[in-house]
């Protein structure tokens, strides 16, 4: 038996309200973990984004349009090795409307160039390119729909509205060359899509245009030059790298992370309120045991070791348990089940191994902090004080 | 061994070392401030108790006796006065110093025996050894030789819940004894034990004063209890009468 054994077998001296407290502890990190995921999740959009790309879009919002022709300016600018550009579609399969995933209309002979980290093999992209209801989805989507090469597919869209569905053919599926890729998005061919549009002003506009720059580290020069060639047009634009993009659509949900930020924090403060006041409840109790340590030589330190020791064994039984729960909760469940229906929002869902050994060494530390009134109150007790508690 | 020869032996212990003090208490007063009023409980006292002695405190309840028997102990500090033990002056130590002092030099027994409730009776005695630099082995050894002089071998790894309450007082004084302290004190030792358990725990006691050699000083109600010590003090109204 040593000191700190003497401390954890304070802990498991009352098994239902330990058990109790191991578990407000555990769910604490647990949630904490999965919201610093969701947040992580967010963020990694941002830093895997590819360095010499530049998206361009309208000034306004990434909602409205630009015309079709701004694709060939920006084609003839210096600096730009390639461009394509796509639109958001909208779709939905009116059998499943309750998947989402995302549709694009792009250009068929250059979007897979210029999103190359979206790999298509040779013959699927040939197949893609001939067939002008052609679709490429990715691998992700394909199997939860069932969807083969081949098969016949009916969308309708909520931007795009016309009689009946689009109907489209699949021609295979792409994978991902990183794991910020969505493998959830549909892509066909934007002549489809404008040749079908009977809303005249939805003709010959494009979402946004991307293009590969030349030079990475003058990506942001770049973009600030192809700006300036659409600032006497009737529609004026906003490039940006893709970083800047991504995290422009970050700034958007910013306020929700904040939210996160602080939920997180606060759930950890609770923990450490539970925590504080379970110790402080059972040192009140061993008030005369603290006394007799102390009448048969034990020194202050020695006490707080006890009730730190214990809170702090407390905070590693929750920390482990919240953990370990966290890891089949995100990769079995949580995680694919977001990967595989919100792919565009959360492409890459998984626990940051950081966040938890970072939640872990929290739920230490607090145990340890939790317990510094209580120990510190219990320490400075004269030990006859103590004895009399109970007398 | 007879009676006849524990007599004997006590004789001759008490002779050789009659001139020999263990402790010193020198007009010592001892007030309490309750509710603006001050409360002299102990006033100008004086007592030396020799080593290898056998003390009974007795006297009237609230007259002081704990009181006295917690500033030889160490566990409080004297109004005024001083308290010599072992030739230290340990009105004078320090909080921490003190508590180290204890360690090494008291053994306590309480009224209420007060054992943890989460440890084994000899995890109970090892208690006060984790605070030397016995090692552990050695510590289950002492343990276990001081659970056997109090007669309780048979009851190493059982919990306090699951001893009797003169059991209970076996293991405190078996864990009062472990660091062979230079001195035991017990404050109603025998208060919450019915007769049967109170005289095998003052047996015991008087074995280990006897056998052993250990100055012990008990405070006691009880008549009975008293007779088996070799001394007995009167505490009235400030002072050893
Ligand atoms: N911390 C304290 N504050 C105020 N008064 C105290 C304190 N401790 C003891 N007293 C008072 O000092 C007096 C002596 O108390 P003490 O406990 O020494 O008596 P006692 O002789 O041991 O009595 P009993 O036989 O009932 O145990 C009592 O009147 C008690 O109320
Ligand atoms: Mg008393």
């Amino acid at each position: 038996m040593t000191l700190l054994g003497l401390a954890a077998r304070n802990v498991l001296r009352n098994k239902v309200r330990a058990t109790l407290t191991v578990l407000g502890v555990a769910i604490s990190v647990l949630t904490f973990v999965l919201l610093r995921t969701v947040v992580g999740a967010w963020t990694a959009a941002a830093d895997f984004a590819v360095k010499d790309r530049v998206v361009t879009r309208h000034k306004v919002t990434f909602v409205m349009t630009l015309p079709r022709r701004y694709v060939d300016d920006v084609r003839n600018a210096p600096h730009i090795r390639a461009a394509t550009w796509a639109n958001w579609f909208g779709g939905k399969d009116p059998k499943h409307e309750s998947e989402f995933f995302a549709t694009l209309a792009g250009d068929s002979k250059t979007f897979f160039t210029v999103y190359d980290d979206m790999k298509v093999d040779k013959e699927t992209l040939e197949r893609f390119q001939q067939d002008p209801q052609g679709a490429i989805v990715g691998d992700v989507l394909a199997k939860k729909m069932g969807w083969k090469a081949g098969d016949k597919v009916l969308l309708a869209s909520s931007i795009y509205a016309k009689e009946g569905d689009w109907e489209f053919r699949i021609a295979g599926t792409y994978t991902a060359t990183q794991k910020s890729v969505d493998r959830s998005t549909f892509v066909f061919h934007w002549t489809y899509l404008n040749d079908g549009v009977s809303i005249p002003g939805l003709k010959d506009q494009v979402g946004w245009i991307v293009s590969r720059v030349d030079d990475p580290s003058q990506a942001a020069t770049i973009g600030v030059t192809l700006d300036k060639l659409f600032d006497d047009k009737e529609v004026q634009t906003l490039s940006q790298d893709e970083r800047s993009f991504n995290s422009s659509f970050l700034a958007s949900v910013s306020a929700i992370l904040t939210a996160f930020d602080i939920i997180s924090v606060v759930i950890l403060a609770i923990m450490a309120l539970l925590l504080g006041n379970t110790i402080a409840m059972g040192v009140r109790e061993r008030t005369t045991e603290y006394g007799v340590l102390k009448a048969i030589g034990f020194r202050n330190g020695h006490i707080v070791l006890f009730i730190v020791g214990e809170s702090t064994f407390v905070g590693l039984l929750g920390g482990l348990v919240g953990v370990l729960a966290s890891y089949p909760i995100v990769e079995r469940g949580l995680g694919r089940f977001l990967e595989e229906n919100m792919g565009a929002f959360f492409p890459f869902f998984r626990i940051n191994p950081l966040a938890a050994l970072f939640a872990f060494v929290l739920a230490l530390m607090l145990g340890a902090t939790a317990a510094a009134i209580p120990a510190l109150t219990a320490s400075r007790l004269r030990p006859i004080e103590a004895l009399r508690r109970v007398a | 061994m007879t009676a006849a020869e524990t007599k004997a032996e006590t004789k001759a212990e008490s002779k050789a070392e009659a001139a020999e003090v263990l402790i010193s208490v020198r007009g010592v007063v001892k007030t309490y401030e309750r509710g603006g009023e001050t409360l002299r409980v102990l006033d100008g006292l004086d007592l030396d108790v020799k080593k290898g002695a056998f003390e009974a405190l007795m006297g009237p309840s609230g007259s002081g006796k704990s009181t006295l028997l917690n500033l030889i102990a160490g566990l409080d500090r004297p109004t005024a006065g001083t308290i010599t033990v072992g030739g230290k002056r340990i009105d004078e130590l320090g909080e921490s110093a003190l508590a180290k002092w204890r360690g090494d030099t008291i053994g306590f027994v309480f009224q209420s025996f007060n054992l943890l409730p989460v440890l084994t009776a000899l995890e109970n005695v090892t208690l006060p050894l984790l605070l030397t630099r016995v090692a552990a082995k050695e510590r289950e050894a002492r343990a276990t030789t001081a659970l056997r002089i109090v007669g309780l071998e048979d009851r190493l790894h059982h919990y306090p819940r699951q001893l009797s309450g003169g059991q209970e007082q076996r293991v405190a004084i078996a864990r009062a004894i472990v660091n062979d302290p230079a001195l035991i004190v017990a404050d109603e030792p025998t208060g919450d034990l019915d007769r049967k358990s109170a005289e095998d725990v003052l047996s015991l006691l008087e074995r280990l004063n006897k056998q052993l050699g250990k100055t012990i000083v008990m405070v006691t109600h009880d008549p009975a209890a008293a007779e088996r010590a070799s001394i007995v003090r009167r505490l009235d109204k400030g002072q050893l009468q």
